[in-house]
C-alpha cells in the first residue's frame, strides 16, 4: 500500500528543544503516515525519548510546530496530544502499583455515571477485560499491579494505549520486557492496527524487529536526524555507521581463550527467598558462563543469591570451596561482585560523584587502615576513568549527568578497584548503545583473561552466544539444562527456556 | 548574589555553607545595628554559650539524617539522661559518676532507637517518636514531680565555666566539629555513611554494611544527647521533668538551616553549626529586642522555611 | 513472594465478604477486653458514648491525615492549626459579636493553612516534614500573639450544641465523625482524586503522563486536611466553650499514630480508612481507660507510644517482609 501520497497523520516540523546546556533536539523534523511503521534508531542520548516526549505533549519545544494532516495545530500538554489521537507506550513504567489493571488502563479516563460523577466501576472493568482478551491476556482486571511481572506489566502498558483508541501509537521499545510469544501477540497487534490505518512510532535497538516491523527508518544522531529511508532500502551495517558516525567495528566474537582453571563459584542445591529451587551450576576461573532464559525464570534471584542479596533456604554457595556467609559485605570480601540489572536504582548513588561511586565497594581493601585520604581516593578513581575510558569530566562530576554507558562502566569499574574476581553481570547492555556495548563486551573478554570468572545473565539470546563460552537455561525458577560450548546457538537455548504448552 | 558567588569557583556545598555565612553575618549586622546590647561581650558569650549546646545536640541529629534516618527523641534523651546523671550525682557526690551514667543512658537510648529502626524495621519517625513518649513517660515519673538542685562547681564547671575567657562548652563544640568532620570526611565509615543515605539499596548491592553503620549512627546521636544533656544540666543547675523540652526542635532546625537534605546523602558538620548560630543569634535578637516569646515559633518556622525552600530553588536552578 | 497470587485488598475493590482481619483489630479487641476488666467504669454505655464522642476530634484529623500519609506526606501543623483556628473561632465571633462570622472565619484560616501547606510541599517541593513543621510554627505563634491580652472564652451556646446536643439520641459530634468517614470512603474509592491520592503515593509521574494535574491534587490533599482541621476546631470550640493557643497541641501525632496503627503508614498505596477508624478507636480506648486508672497525663502519653510502636512492630513481624 503506497501512502506517501496521502498528508501524514501528523508530522513533526523543525523540532528544537533545549535543556539546561545541553542541545537535546536540533531541528527535527518527522512524518508519521496511517498504516505505517516508523523506526526510530539512534544510540542512547540520540534524542528518541526526548522526541516522543514532545511527541506526546509531555515536553514543549522551543522551536518548531506540529502539523495534522497537513493543518498546523497545537500541542501544549497531553491532553492536547491526547485529543490528536496520540498514545504512548512508555519503558518505564507509567502504571500505579496499587491499583488494580483497569484503573491503571483508564488512569485521569475513568468512567464515570452522569450523576453524581462518581467513577463507575463496572463498565470501566467491562471495558478493560475487552482491551485485555484483545492482547489475549487472561488476568482478572481487579488484580493489583503490583503483583504482576514484568512483562505482563508491559501487556497492560499496551492495553492502556490500546484502550484510547489512538490514531498514532508511539511505542519506545515495548519488546524489551517480553517473551517470545508475547512479543509474537504483540507484533499481531501492531499488523491489525495497520490495517486499520494507525500510524505508529516505534524507537527500537533490536535490527531483527527494524526489518521485520518497520516501513520506514529514521535515524537521530547528537540530536540530529540524519537519514530517513524506507525500511527495505537499509542494511544493518548502513545503519549502525549512521547512529554513530562512524565505522563501528561489530567484530568483536569470543575468541580462542586459553583453558579455563579451576571451579571458583558453585551452588549446590540452592532454593532462596527470591523463588529459585534446587539451583547448581558452576563457574570457572577465565570462564564466561551465561545464564539465559525467559523473563520471569528465575536469573536475577540466582545472582541475588549468589551475591547474599536474598537469602538461602537450601543449599549453599561457595566460592574456592568455601561457604558463603550469605550477606552482601562477605560476599564481597571474598572476591564477588554484582552488577545489577538497574544501574540508577541498585547500582550507583546517582547524587554523589563518579570517584565517590567508584571507590564504594574498594573502601576496605584500599584503605584498610579505616582511615580514608580523598588525594588517593581522587588518584585511584581517576586511574579507573581513563582505564575504563569512562565519558566523564572527572572524579568529582555528579554521576546523575552521564550516559547511560557511562554510568555502568562506573558499575563495573567500581567492582574492579575493589579487586573482585568473579563478577555477576546481570544485563550488563540493557539500554545501553551499540558502541558502548561493544566495549563492555571486551571488558568482560578482559577479565575473564585476566583470570576471573564471569557469570553473565542476558535476554538477548545473540549476545549470549556470541559472548558466552557456556550456558545455563533457567526455566520456571529451576536449571532446566547446561548447553556446552558446541552446542551454544540460539535455537538449543530458546528451547530450553520455553513452556510446554 | 548566588551568581556572584558561582564566579567564586567553588564545589557546591561550599558555596551553600559560605552562603549561610553571609547570611549569617548580614542577621549579625543588622542586629548590632538596631540593638546595643549585641556585641556586648557578656552578650555574645552568651549566645555561644546557647549555640554550643544546640550544636551538640544536632550533630549526632546530622549523622543520623545524613545517613537517611531521622531522630525525633533527642530531646526527651536529654531529659532522661540529665535527670539520671542528677540523681546519680546527689547520691555518690561524684560528678565523674554522673557523667558516666549520663552517657550511659544516652548510649543505650540511642541503641534501642538503632534496633528498632534497623532490626525491627520500624519507620524512623515512628520508631524515634515512639520512644520519645516513652522517654518523657519514663522522666516524668521518675522524677515523680521533683527537681534536683546543686551540683559540685567541678561539674558545673562544665556548662557555666570559662577557660581563656571563653566558654567551656564552646571548646567542646569546636572539638565535636572537628572530631565530628575527621570521622565523616576522613574514615571509611564516614564515606560508608554518606553512601547509605544517598541511595540505601545501592550500597547494601555494594557490600557496605548499612544496617550496622544505621545502627552506629543512632547510637552517636543518642550518645550526643547524653553529652548535651551534662552540659544542659550544668548549666541550669538543676534537673525537673520536662527540661529541654525545646531543644529537639532547634536542633532540627539548625540541621535543615545548615542545609543538610532531609533525603539523606548530602550535608556537613559546618553546615549544622552556622544553622545553630543562626537559630541562636535570631532567638538571642528577639529576646534583646524584647519580641515577645510567642513570636519565637513563628519566626523559627519561618527561617527552617525559607532556608530549605532556597536551598530546593537554587538545585533545580542549577539543572541537578 | 506470593502477593501475585493473593487479591490484595486495593483500595478500589469494593468490599467482598469479610476482609482479613487487620492486626488494629486486635488491638483494640484487646485494649477492650482487657482494660474492662481492670479500670473501674469502662464498660458502660455511658463511657463508651464518652470514648466515642471524644474520637470524633481526633477522627476528623486522622482522615484526611490517612490520605496525605497515602501521597507519602505528613502534617505536622494540624495540632498548632487546630489550636489557631479555636483561637481565631473566639476573637472574631466575641470581637464581631457574629458568631456565624467567627465560623467562618475559623474556617478559612485553616483552609489557608492548608493552602499554604499544599503549595510548599506542591510546588516549592519542600519536604513535608519540613513545610508542616515550618507551618506548625507560623501557626503556634500567630495562635500566640492572637490570644495575647484578648479574651477568648464564653463563645455561647449556640456553638454549644455542637458538642452537646444529639439528633435521635445520636450526640451530634458522632454524626459529624460517621459524615466524614462516608465522605472520605467516597473520594477515596470512587472519585478520581481519590485515583490521584493513591497514584500520588505509587508512582507521580504516571499522574502527569495521564495528563492529570498531579500538583493539583497534592495542593488538594492539604487543603481538604486545613477544611477538616477547621471543623474539628468547630468541635473544639463548642466543647471548650472558647478557644486556647496550645489546646490541641501534638493532636497530629495522636493523628498519624492512628494512621500508622491502622496500618497505612506500612504500605502507603493500601490506604485504608476503616483502619484509621479503628486506630482512633484504639488511641481513644486506651486515653479513656488510662485516665479511669488515674494514671497521670505524661506516664498516658508513654504508654499509648508504647503500645503504638508494639502494635507496629508486631504487624511487622507477622507479615511485611520488607
Amino acid at each position: 500500500m503506497n501512502h506517501v501520497a496521502q498528508a501524514p497523520l501528523l508530522s513533526l516540523k523543525g523540532i528544537t528543544k533545549r535543556f539546561t546546556g545541553v542541545l537535546a533536539l536540533d531541528q527535527v523534523s518527522i512524518d508519521l503516515h496511517g498504516g505505517e511503521v516508523h523506526m526510530l534508531m539512534g544510540e542512547n542520548g540520540a534524542g528518541k525519548s526526548t522526541l516522543m516526549k514532545v511527541l506526546c505533549g509531555a515536553y514543549q519545544p522551543d522551536e518548531g510546530h506540529f502539523e495534522s494532516e497537513g493543518r498546523p495545530v497545537q500541542v501544549r500538554s497531553t491532553a492536547d496530544a491526547q485529543r490528536l489521537g496520540v498514545a504512548v507506550i512508555f519503558q518505564e513504567y507509567s502504571l500505579v502499583p496499587h491499583l488494580n489493571i483497569a484503573h491503571n488502563i483508564y488512569l485521569g479516563r475513568e468512567p464515570r455515571r452522569r450523576v453524581p460523577g462518581l467513577i463507575d466501576h463496572g463498565r470501566m472493568h467491562r471495558e478493560a477485560r475487552s482491551v485485555l482478551d484483545r492482547l489475549g491476556l487472561d488476568i482478572d482486571t481487579h488484580r493489583v499491579v503490583e503483583g504482576l511481572g514484568v512483562a505482563q506489566q508491559q501487556m497492560i502498558e499496551i492495553a492502556k494505549a490500546l484502550s484510547q483508541h489512538a490514531r498514532i501509537l508511539v511505542l519506545d521499545e515495548p519488546t524489551a520486557a517480553l517473551s517470545e510469544r508475547e512479543t509474537e501477540r504483540l507484533f499481531e497487534v501492531i499488523a491489525d492496527l495497520k490495517r486499520e490505518g494507525v500510524a505508529m512510532a516505534y524507537i527500537s535497538h533490536r535490527m531483527a524487529e527494524v526489518f521485520s516491523l518497520g516501513d520506514r527508518v529514521t535515524v537521530l544522531r547528537d540530536g540530529k536526524r540524519v537519514a530517513t529511508m524506507p525500511a527495505g532500502q537499509a542494511s544493518a551495517d548502513e545503519l549502525v555507521t549512521l547512529m554513530v558516525g562512524r565505522k563501528v567495528d561489530m567484530s568483536y566474537h569470543r575468541g580462542e581463550r586459553p583453558a579455563c582453571g579451576p571451579c571458583v563459584l558453585e551452588l549446590r542445591g540452592a532454593s532462596s527467598t527470591g523463588g529459585i529451587r534446587d539451583v547448581s551450576l558452576k563457574v570457572h576461573a577465565g570462564e564466561i558462563v551465561g545464564l539465559a532464559g525467559l523473563v520471569g525464570s528465575g536469573r536475577t534471584e540466582v545472582a541475588r543469591a549468589i551475591f547474599g542479596a536474598d537469602a538461602l533456604t537450601a543449599g549453599e554457595v561457595l566460592v574456592h570451596g568455601e561457604r558463603l556467609k550469605g550477606r552482601p559485605t562477605d560476599s564481597r570480601s571474598k572476591g564477588l561482585g554484582l552488577i545489577p540489572e538497574s544501574r540508577k536504582q541498585q547500582g550507583l548513588a546517582l547524587a554523589r560523584t563518579v570517584g565517590d561511586n567508584l571507590l564504594i565497594s574498594g573502601l576496605r581493601k584500599l584503605f584498610a587502615s579505616g582511615l580514608y585520604r580523598p588525594r588517593q581516593a581522587l588518584a585511584h578513581a581517576s586511574s579507573m576513568v581513563s582505564t575504563m575510558r569512562i565519558a566523564t569530566r572527572g572524579p568529582r562530576q555528579l554521576s546523575r549527568h552521564l550516559s547511560g554507558g557511562n554510568q555502568q562502566k562506573i558499575v563495573i569499574g567500581k567492582w574492579l578497584l575493589a579487586g573482585t574476581r568473579i563478577y555477576l553481570f546481570d544485563e550488563p547492555t540493557r539500554g545501553i548503545d551499540v558502541g558502548a556495548k561493544e566495549e563492555i563486551f571486551r571488558l568482560i573478554d578482559k577479565l575473564v583473561n585476566d583470570g576471573c570468572a564471569v557469570l553473565m545473565i542476558s535476554s538477548e539470546l545473540g549476545e549470549v552466544v556470541r559472548v558466552c563460552d557456556r550456558a545455563y537455561v533457567m526455566k520456571e525458577k529451576r536449571v532446566a539444562g547446561v548447553v556446552a560450548r558446541a552446542d551454544l546457538d540460539e535455537t538449543n537455548l530458546l528451547r530450553l527456556a520455553m513452556h510446554h504448552e | 548574589m548566588n551568581t556572584l558567588v558561582q564566579k567564586i569557583h567553588l564545589a557546591p556545598e561550599q558555596r551553600s555553607l559560605l552562603l549561610r555565612v553571609i547570611v549569617l553575618l548580614l542577621i549579625g549586622a543588622g542586629l548590632a545595628l538596631v540593638s546595643s546590647a549585641f556585641l556586648g561581650a557578656n552578650n555574645l558569650l552568651n549566645l555561644l554559650r546557647q549555640a554550643s549546646l544546640v550544636f551538640l545536640l544536632a550533630s549526632g541529629l546530622t549523622l543520623v539524617i545524613l545517613c537517611g534516618g531521622l531522630d525525633l527523641s533527642i530531646g526527651a534523651n536529654v531529659a532522661l539522661s540529665a535527670c539520671l546523671a542528677a540523681t546519680v550525682m546527689k547520691a555518690t557526690g561524684s560528678p565523674l559518676a554522673g557523667c558516666a551514667v549520663g552517657l550511659a543512658s544516652g548510649l543505650l537510648v540511642g541503641a534501642v532507637n538503632g534496633l528498632l529502626v534497623t532490626r525491627v524495621r520500624v519507620p524512623p519517625f515512628i520508631a524515634t517518636y515512639g520512644t520519645l513518649w516513652i522517654l518523657h513517660g519514663l522522666t516524668y515519673w521518675f522524677m515523680a514531680g521533683d527537681t534536683i538542685h546543686g551540683f559540685p562547681p567541678a561539674f558545673r564547671f562544665l556548662g557555666s565555666g570559662y577557660w581563656l575567657g571563653v566558654p567551656v562548652p564552646v571548646f567542646l563544640m569546636f572539638g565535636v566539629l572537628a572530631l565530628g568532620t575527621l570521622f565523616l570526611q576522613y574514615t571509611t565509615m564516614g564515606q560508608e555513611i554518606y553512601a547509605t543515605g544517598s541511595n540505601t539499596e545501592a550500597a547494601a548491592l555494594s557490600g557496605v554494611p548499612v544496617l550496622n553503620r544505621r545502627l552506629l549512627v543512632y547510637m552517636l546521636s543518642g550518645g550526643m544527647a547524653g553529652l548535651a544533656s551534662l552540659v544542659f544540666l550544668a548549666r541550669l543547675n538543676s534537673a525537673e521533668g520536662d527540661m529541654g523540652e525545646a531543644l529537639t526542635l532547634q536542633a532540627v532546625g539548625a540541621v535543615l538551616i545548615g542545609g543538610t537534605s532531609l533525603f539523606g546523602g548530602t550535608g556537613t558538620l559546618a553546615g549544622t553549626l552556622v544553622g545553630a548560630l543562626v537559630l541562636t543569634v535570631v532567638l538571642n535578637g528577639m529576646n534583646l529586642l524584647a519580641i515577645s516569646a510567642n513570636w519565637q515559633p513563628l519566626i523559627t518556622g519561618v527561617i527552617v522555611i525559607v532556608s530549605v525552600a532556597a536551598d530546593a530553588l537554587s538545585r533545580r536552578r542549577s539543572g541537578d | 513472594m506470593s502477593k501475585a497470587n493473593r487479591v490484595a485488598l486495593t483500595a478500589s475493590l469494593p468490599r467482598r465478604g469479610l476482609p482479613q482481619l487487620p492486626g488494629v483489630a486486635w488491638l483494640l479487641l484487646a485494649l477492650l477486653l482487657g482494660l474492662s476488666a481492670v479500670a473501674p467504669g469502662f464498660a458502660s454505655a455511658a463511657n463508651a458514648l464518652n470514648v466515642a464522642q471524644q474520637a470524633t476530634l481526633l477522627l476528623l484529623l486522622a482522615l484526611p491525615m490517612t490520605l496525605i500519609v497515602m501521597t507519602e506526606g505528613l502534617d505536622l501543623s494540624m495540632g498548632a492549626s487546630l489550636s489557631l483556628c479555636t483561637v481565631v473561632l473566639a476573637v472574631v465571633s466575641l470581637g464581631s459579636g457574629s458568631l456565624a462570622l467567627g465560623i467562618a472565619a475559623a474556617l478559612l484560616a485553616a483552609v489557608l493553612i492548608g493552602l499554604l501547606n499544599g503549595v510548599l510541599i506542591a510546588w516549592l517541593e519542600l519536604p513535608p516534614f519540613v513545610a508542616t513543621l515550618g507551618t506548625l510554627g507560623v501557626a503556634q505563634g500567630l495562635a500566640l500573639v492572637l490570644a495575647e491580652g484578648r479574651s477568648t472564652s464564653g463563645v455561647g451556646d449556640g456553638l454549644a450544641t455542637l458538642w452537646n446536643g444529639a439528633v435521635m439520641g445520636l450526640p451530634v459530634p458522632l454524626l459529624f465523625a460517621a459524615a466524614a468517614w462516608g465522605l472520605f470512603h467516597v473520594l477515596l474509592h470512587h472519585t478520581r482524586f481519590g485515583v490521584a491520592v493513591i497514584a500520588l503515593g505509587g508512582n507521580r509521574e504516571a499522574l502527569k503522563l495521564a495528563g492529570m494535574n498531579e500538583r493539583g491534587s497534592l495542593i488538594a490533599v492539604y487543603a481538604l486536611g486545613g477544611l477538616f482541621v477547621g471543623l474539628a476546631a468547630l468541635l473544639l470550640g463548642a466543647r471548650l466553650g472558647g478557644g486556647h493557643p496550645t489546646a490541641a497541641i501534638g493532636m497530629e501525632f495522636d493523628a498519624i499514630a492512628a494512621v500508622a496503627v491502622g496500618g497505612t503508614l506500612f504500605e502507603r498505596g493500601k490506604g485504608s480508612l476503616g483502619g484509621t477508624v479503628l486506630g482512633v478507636l484504639a488511641v481513644g480506648v486506651m486515653r479513656n481507660g488510662l485516665n479511669l486508672l488515674s494514671m497521670p497525663s505524661s506516664l498516658q502519653v508513654a504508654a499509648v507510644g508504647a503500645v503504638v510502636i508494639v502494635a507496629l512492630v508486631v504487624d511487622a513481624l507477622r507479615g511485611q517482609q520488607h
